[in-house]
């Protein structure tokens, strides 16, 4: 019995200790906001560095790729959800699987700035977490001269949530490395932590797990 | 190296079939004809692949299930790999009812669709969108089958009948609710209408690429019209023709050089695999120069038995060589065979060999024919020989001394020289004995089967035909030779040329000895059968009248063949008063001769009787076979005593009265003779005198010095029966009597067993009438004299018991009758004496005793 029990740990370790040098870290990023402030442009600029004009309604589109993230491999995924109200419905779905949340509002269109709130709110709710890594987005930040919404205003929300508020611009591509970035770092920063704490207490468990079952079976 | 396309993102991630999916990533190719190969979710959608740029595609989703990876393949990069997933997931809404902004395969998907959309959703509902719970009433299918022919109210059905429908389904229904019902139907086909304008408007964007995308077929369409002609493909078919024509004759090339190697290599194969049946040809030329014909057989029966039956050309084709060949061995074998001289052993084996490879003529009867013809050329030749011989020798005729050199026989007359004619003779006898029996042991073991050949029923008399034949032409031959004035005057003498005879005289002296030769030479195919029957049945009896007999049946067979058995041509000899006396004459000579041989055998005078002596010598010799022990020992001591000699003829006279006689008489009545009664009963009496005389002869020859020894050896030592001398055994005058009547029972015994009854009681009678004699001279007993007396004769008496005839024993009588008489004591005397004698004289008593 003993011998059997050995074999599982050793199995066990085998398959930890490889997994990680295969594949890189996976960071998965959940685009929101409402319809039509750029979530899409925002992420085939950072993905492609293309600036696509004309618009096209998203229903849920899917982007991963290996970037460099400080010295790092790490490979980012990007779920693009839909702004419509018409798929609200399934937002929920979404947002579980997501890590990190870039939520995206049009400086140009006030609604947009208003419907933040329903998102953080529905995030908050689902993930259960009020320290997810979250970044608050204004885009559009090369039409100054058709804003509606301010600096101040959109920082002071961030401030309430205890978010980074960045300005970006898909056209121009100014900040929309730095949100991706930043909200990467973020994130790594969280599983670290998370792993740090989990590593400890994972493995003690573990390795308890393993001894009572052991222990189980001796009995 | 271009790296291979990686998919990085999908817009959207999922979608039903035929979603437009816009595909991002990396390494799509320099421009749209890079791309080669795009799957979704394992379906094959390159044909709705519409290539953007290096990292752009939009492409339609096929109908794949659940996640699923999107892979591009481009020209160089090769297959690619995805990052991203997409999900596909079916589409209910898509059938055949259902209008659909893409082409979307329906066949895969057909089965589940269909029954949900026609069956689910038109039979449960009703169209006119009211219940149908209150229909208590109904009409009967057959009712509105009658009313309404040639309709149905089935809604899907082209013969719909709706006063049908109405009436199944609503005949209890108030006119309010199906005015409802109306209302809520055009609604419904009011919002169908709507749904299309809606869908339209939704796919506004496909449909408008579905317009542009003809628009733009069309243009193209014009522009390769105006390029390559209404008919664009004739020129591609031209070419595609063209090469088809050039790669089928390169190809034909190819293909029949392989057919080529492929038939090259069966053959080897075959060749190989039937190696034996091949190359059996050489091997059997190789084996016939060894001589090896048994292989030859062997082989050509295995063949024949391995691939007679086949019906395949190779191996008719090498079946035909190897007949050819064995053919010709059959040839050869059959040249040799009728090829002489030739042993018959040897024959017999070629004719084994052809009778195994299966000839079509008759081998056995071939070399018999081939033996008979040979013969005739053998004597043919022979006679040609002689006749230039006699050419010659009448040239040198006066050159008498010089013997001719052909002559292996003139020993026996070395002194005179031999006619030619007789050398002649002797030289045909010897072919004959030479070759004769070959074909007679030919002919015996072709008839009994020996030689393993069907006998062709009309080979017996065809056999027998030409062994006659054989035999008459040799007769002929001779009778030519010897004798040519008996020869048939027309026909014969032109045949067989008669010889021109030196002296007649001179001849006759010859006659004998050509008689024996021929004989002799006839004797000899029959020789051993008749061995075999004589030896069993009379021992003591000597060749003479077996050979005697045996030249008379010979003598027999020639006549009836050359004489008795007429010729088609000749006249029946028979019939002929002359012939016949002539016959009967010749005959009557015939056993007179034999008589006077055996009286001269008898006669005394040794010396003279060269001409018996020659005639039996080399018979004798000739017939080692025969059990004549006296005879062998009497070859290497010249002759045996004239004694013997008396016994023998006796005996050869009893056994040629006996058994001989009636055996030639048989032998010519069978041939078709009858030897008339008066000869044979002169030659009986004949040989009966001559069997006393013999008898006569001996018995004086033996009895008398017995006789005549008993007188003097009783009185010797001047005895005298009035004697002191008690006796104490038998006198020895009576024991030398008794061992001589042994001795000449021993020899007659030796010749033969038969004659001892003829012989000694003739010996006994005269002993005891000698005994009589000399006792009724004695003049006075003494005492012991008649004990002496008594003892001898009685001993005698009883001794000689076994061959007393009734007068011997009368005699004996008497002489004891003279002998005074014994009293009491003496005859005890006497008992014992006599007792005594018996004992010590027990193997002489035995000697005597009749078996």
């Amino acid at each position: 019995m003993a011998q059997c029990g050995g074999v599982r740990v050793h199995q066990n370790q085998f398959i930890m200790s490889k997994k990680p040098t295969v594949q890189p870290a996976l960071h998965k990023v959940i685009m929101v906001g409402s319809g039509g402030v750029g979530k899409s442009a925002l992420t085939l600029q950072f993905m492609y560095d293309e600036f696509v004009e004309d618009y096209e309604p998203t229903k849920a589109d899917s982007y991963r790729k290996k970037i460099l993230l400080d010295g790092e491999d790490v490979q980012i995924d990007i779920l693009d959800t839909a702004g419509q109200e018409d798929y609200a419905a399934i937002r929920d779905h979404y947002f579980r699987s997501g890590e990190g949340f870039l939520c995206i509002f049009s400086i140009t269109e006030d609604e947009s700035f208003q419907a933040t709130q329903e998102f953080r709110e529905q995030i908050l709710r689902v993930k259960n977490d009020e320290n997810i890594p979250f970044l608050l987005v204004g885009n559009k930040c090369d039409l100054e001269d058709k804003r509606k919404v301010s600096f101040q205003e959109a920082s002071e929300r961030a401030r309430q949530w205890g978010v980074p508020y960045v300005e970006t611009s898909a056209k121009t591509r100014e900040h929309v490395d730095k949100v991706f970035f930043d909200l990467m770092r973020e994130i790594r920063a969280r599983k670290m932590e998370e792993n740090k704490a989990n590593n400890g207490r994972g493995k003690d468990r573990k390795k308890k797990s393993i001894k009572s079952f052991l222990f189980c079976y001796k009995h | 190296m271009v790296p291979p396309p990686v998919v990085t993102g999908l817009s959207p991630n999922d979608g039903p079939p035929g979603t437009r999916i816009t595909i991002r990533g990396e390494n799509f190719g320099a421009k749209a004809t890079d791309l080669v190969g795009l799957t979704i979710c394992g379906y094959d959608c390159l044909l709705t692949a519409e290539w953007k740029s290096p990292s752009k595609i939009v492409a339609i989703s096929g109908p794949g299930k659940g996640l699923g990876d999107v892979i591009v393949s481009t020209k160089l990069g090769g297959i690619g790999t995805c990052n991203v997933k997409f999900k596909g997931y079916k589409n209910e809404n898509i059938g055949p009812m259902k209008d659909s902004a893409v082409w979307v395969e329906e066949t895969s998907f057909y089965p589940w669709d269909r029954h949900s959309l026609s069956s689910s959703s038109f039979q449960q509902d009703d169209p006119l969108g009211l219940s149908v719970e209150g229909t208590e009433r109904k009409l009967s299918e057959d009712d509105l089958n009658e009313k309404f022919p040639n309709a149905s109210g089935d809604i899907t059905s082209e013969n719909f009948s709706a006063c049908w429908f109405l009436l199944e389904n609503h005949l209890a229904t108030s006119f309010n609710d199906l005015q409802a019902g109306l209302l809520h139907l055009k609604r419904k086909v009011e919002g169908q209408k709507e749904g299309h304008l809606s869908f339209l408007k939704t796919n506004v964007g496909a449909v408008m690429d579905q317009v542009d995308t003809l628009i733009l077929l069309k243009e193209r369409y014009g522009t390769d019209l105006d390029e390559f002609g209404s008919e664009p493909t004739l020129k591609l078919e031209k070419a595609i023709k063209e090469s088809e024509r050039e790669a089928r004759k390169l190809y034909d090339d190819v293909l029949t050089r392989r057919d080529r190697a492929e038939k090259t290599r069966n053959a080897l194969n075959v060749l190989s695999r039937f190696k034996f049946l091949f190359c059996l040809p050489c091997s059997i030329e190789r084996n016939i120069k060894k001589g090896d014909y048994d292989i030859v057989i062997n082989d050509y029966m295995r063949v024949k038995n391995l691939f007679l039956k086949r019906d395949i050309p190779v191996f008719k084709m090498a079946l035909n060589e190897i007949e050819r060949c064995i053919v010709g061995i059959k040839k050869q074998l059959h040249v040799k065979l009728v090829k002489m001289p030739i042993h018959v052993d040897e024959q017999k084996r070629l004719i084994r060999y052809l009778i195994n490879l299966d000839n079509s003529f008759e081998p056995a009867w071939d070399a018999i024919n081939g033996h008979a013809d040979y013969l005739h050329t053998r004597m043919k030749q022979c006679y040609e020989e002689h006749k230039a011989a006699i050419v010659e020798d009448l040239n040198k005729s006066k050159n008498s001394n010089l013997s001719s050199k052909y002559s292996k026989f003139t020993a026996l007359h070395d002194t005179n020289q031999c006619p030619q004619n007789v050398i002649y003779v002797e030289e045909m006898c010897d072919i004959i004995s030479e070759l004769f029996p070959d074909i007679w042991k030919l002919g015996q073991s072709y008839f009994t089967g020996e030689l393993h050949v069907k006998v062709e029923p009309g080979h017996k008399t065809a056999f027998k035909h030409t062994v006659l034949n054989i035999m008459e032409v040799f007769c002929k031959r001779l009778r030519a030779a010897i004798i040519p004035h008996t020869l048939d005057k027309n026909m014969d003498r032109n045949t067989y040329e008669a010889w021109t005879l030196p002296d007649i005289d001179v001849m006759a002296v010859y006659l004998p000895d050509c008689l024996r030769y021929v004989r002799l030479s006839l004797a000899n195919p029959l020789h051993e059968k008749w061995k075999v029957e004589i030896s069993g049945s009379h021992n003591g009896i000597t060749d003479l009248p077996l050979n005697f007999e045996r030249a008379v049946e010979d003598l027999v067979q020639v006549i009836s063949e050359s004489v008795l058995r007429s010729e088609a041509r000749e006249g029946p000899l028979l019939e002929n008063q002359q012939a016949q006396k002539e016959f009967d004459k010749q005959i009557e000579q015939l056993l007179l001769t034999f008589y006077y041989v055996l009286d001269s055998l008898t006669s005394k005078g040794s010396s003279d009787d060269d001409d018996d002596d020659e005639i039996r010598s080399p018979i004798v010799s000739q017939l080692i076979g025969t059990p004549s022990f006296v005879y062998k020992s009497r070859n290497h001591n010249q002759k045996p005593a004239w004694e013997h000699r008396l016994l023998m003829t006796l005996a050869n006279c009893q056994y040629t009265m006996n058994s001989v006689l009636r055996k030639t008489i048989e032998a010519f009545s069978k041939s078709g003779y009858n030897i008339s009664p008066n000869i044979i009963r002169k030659s009986r009496t004949d040989l009966e005198n001559l069997e006393r005389s013999i008898l006569e002869s001996y018995l004086e020859q033996k009895s008398d010095p017995l006789v005549g020894t008993i007188e003097p050896s009783m009185y010797l030592g001047r005895f005298d029966w009035d004697t002191n001398i008690t006796p104490t055994d038998l006198r020895p005058y009576a024991k030398e009597c008794i061992n001589n009547l042994i001795h000449v029972h021993f020899e007659v015994n030796s010749i033969s067993s038969k004659l001892v009854d003829s012989v000694l009681p003739q010996v006994v009678q005269t002993i005891a009438e000698e005994l009589y004699r000399l006792m009724s001279c004695v003049q006075k007993f003494s005492t012991a004299g008649i004990q002496q007396a008594h003892i001898d004769i009685s001993a005698l008496q009883e001794f000689f018991q076994g061959y007393s005839t009734p007068r011997a024993k009368d005699h004996f009588k008497e002489a004891m009758e003279l002998i005074p008489p014994l009293n009491q004591k003496d005859l005890t005397i006497v008992e014992d004496i006599l007792q005594k004698c018996r004992i010590k004289m027990r193997l002489q008593i035995l000697c005597l005793q009749k078996s």
